[in-house]
C-alpha cells in the first residue's frame, strides 16, 4: 500500500513540477507534510546530499527520498514513477511538434506553470529557513554564506564545504 | 547521420548520468560532447531544440532532454532506454550514500556538518528561486501568478496540484482577456 501511493505521489511529481530538479521540491515538502516518511530536516539532507552527488539533482532526490520509506524498492518506486510521465510527455510533444508549439492553451498554460513553480519553490524555502535557522549559530553560518552569493561562483560544492566547515567550527564553541 | 543501437544508446546515457553535476544547462555541453560531436547522431541545433522544450515541459529537465534524443533516434524504445541509461547510475550512487549515511547519523560530526549544510540547501533554493524568477516573472500577469502561488503555499499549506491547476486557469482567462482586449 505505501508502494502504490508512493508510486502515485511521485508520478503526480514528475506530472506537475516545471523547471527541473528545485521545482519538485514543492512536491517534496507536501509529501513530508502530509505522509512523514521523512521530517523537513532530513528533507534538506536530502536535497544536499543530490547537489553534491553525480546525476540529475531530481532523479537523486526522488531515489534519496524513496529510500528513505521502504529502503531499495522505494527508491526503484520513486525513481521510476518520477520519469514515467516524461516518457509520455515526450513522445506526445514529439509527435505534434508543430501544432503544439502553436496550440493556445498549450502556451498559456506553460506560461503559468513556471512563475508558480517559482512562488511555491521560495514558500519552501521560506519553510526550511524557520526550520533551519533557529538560533544564533546557524544565522551566523547563514549570514557568511549570504555574504558568499554576493560574489562569489554559483558553484554549489562552495556553500556545502563552507557551511559544513563553520557548521564544525561554530559548534565547538556554541 | 547514423544511428546508433540501443546498446550504444544506453551506453551514452549512462555515462551521462555519471558526469552530470549540478544539474539544469550542464547537461548541453555534456550532450554536445558526447552526442553531437563524437557519435553525431544529432545536430548541435537538435539539442538546442529538445533543451528548450525540455526546460518548459514537466519532468526532469536532463530526463526530458534524454528522453527527446532517444525518441527521435530510436523511437519509443530508444526513450526508455534513454531514461534507463540517465537514471541508472545517479540510483546505484544514491542507493549505496543512503545505506552508508543510515548507519553513521549517530556520529556527532555527521550531524555538525549537516548542520552547516543544511543552511547551505536554503542559499541554494534562494539562488534557484532567483535564476527561475529571470525566467518566469516577466510581467505583471506572471507576477501575480507566482505571489499567488507563494501564499497558498506558505500561508495555507494548499497542495500543489492545486496551485497549478489555479494557476493554469488563471493564465488562460488572462491570455483570452487580453484576446479581447487586443481587438
Amino acid at each position: 500500500m505505501i508502494l502504490l501511493k508512493l508510486f502515485l505521489e511521485f508520478f503526480k511529481t514528475g506530472l506537475f513540477s516545471v523547471g527541473g530538479g528545485y521545482a519538485t521540491m514543492p512536491f517534496l515538502y507536501e509529501i513530508s507534510n502530509h505522509y512523514g516518511w521523512y521530517t523537513l530536516k532530513e528533507l534538506g539532507d536530502i536535497v544536499a546530499i543530490s547537489v553534491i552527488t553525480p546525476g540529475p539533482v531530481g532523479i537523486n532526490m526522488a531515489t534519496y527520498a524513496g529510500f528513505k520509506t521502504t529502503g531499495i524498492t522505494g527508491s526503484i518506486v520513486a525513481t521510476l514513477a518520477l520519469v514515467l510521465p516524461s516518457y509520455f510527455i515526450i513522445i506526445l510533444v514529439s509527435k505534434l511538434l508543430k501544432r503544439f508549439e502553436d496550440n493556445f492553451y498549450v502556451r498559456s498554460t506553460l506560461y503559468s506553470l513556471k512563475p508558480a513553480g517559482c512562488g511555491m519553490l521560495a514558500a519552501v524555502g521560506l519553510h526550511l529557513a524557520k526550520t533551519n535557522i533557529s538560533d544564533i549559530p546557524s544565522f551566523i553560518i547563514f549570514a557568511v554564506l549570504f555574504y558568499m552569493t554576493l560574489d562569489f561562483k554559483r558553484n554549489p560544492l562552495y556553500f556545502f564545504l563552507a557551511g559544513g566547515i563553520i557548521g564544525i567550527i561554530v559548534k565547538m564553541y556554541f | 547521420m547514423n544511428k546508433p543501437s540501443l546498446i550504444e544508446l544506453y551506453f551514452v546515457f549512462l555515462k551521462t548520468g555519471i558526469e552530470l553535476l549540478g544539474g539544469g544547462f550542464v547537461i548541453v555541453p555534456l550532450l554536445t560532447k558526447n552526442i553531437v560531436n563524437k557519435k553525431g547522431w544529432i545536430t548541435k541545433d537538435d539539442l538546442m531544440k529538445y533543451y528548450a522544450l525540455s526546460q518548459s515541459l514537466p519532468g526532469i529537465i536532463a530526463v526530458n532532454t534524454a528522453t527527446f534524443v532517444g525518441y527521435n533516434l530510436r523511437g519509443k524504445t530508444g526513450a526508455l532506454i534513454s531514461i534507463l541509461g540517465i537514471i541508472t547510475s545517479p540510483f546505484i550512487i544514491i542507493c549505496a550514500i543512503a545505506n552508508i549515511l543510515n548507519q553513521l547519523t549517530n556520529l556527532t560530526i555527521i550531524e555538525d556538518i549537516f548542520y552547516g549544510v543544511g543552511i547551505a540547501v536554503i542559499i541554494l533554493v534562494y539562488l534557484a528561486v532567483k535564476e527561475m524568477w529571470e525566467f518566469s516573472v516577466i510581467d505583471f500577469p506572471s507576477f501575480v501568478i507566482f505571489t499567488g502561488a507563494f501564499c497558498a503555499s506558505f500561508f495555507f499549506n494548499i497542495s500543489p496540484v492545486w496551485i497549478i491547476a489555479g494557476a493554469i486557469l488563471y493564465g488562460i482567462l488572462i491570455k483570452i482577456a487580453g484576446k479581447w482586449a487586443g481587438r
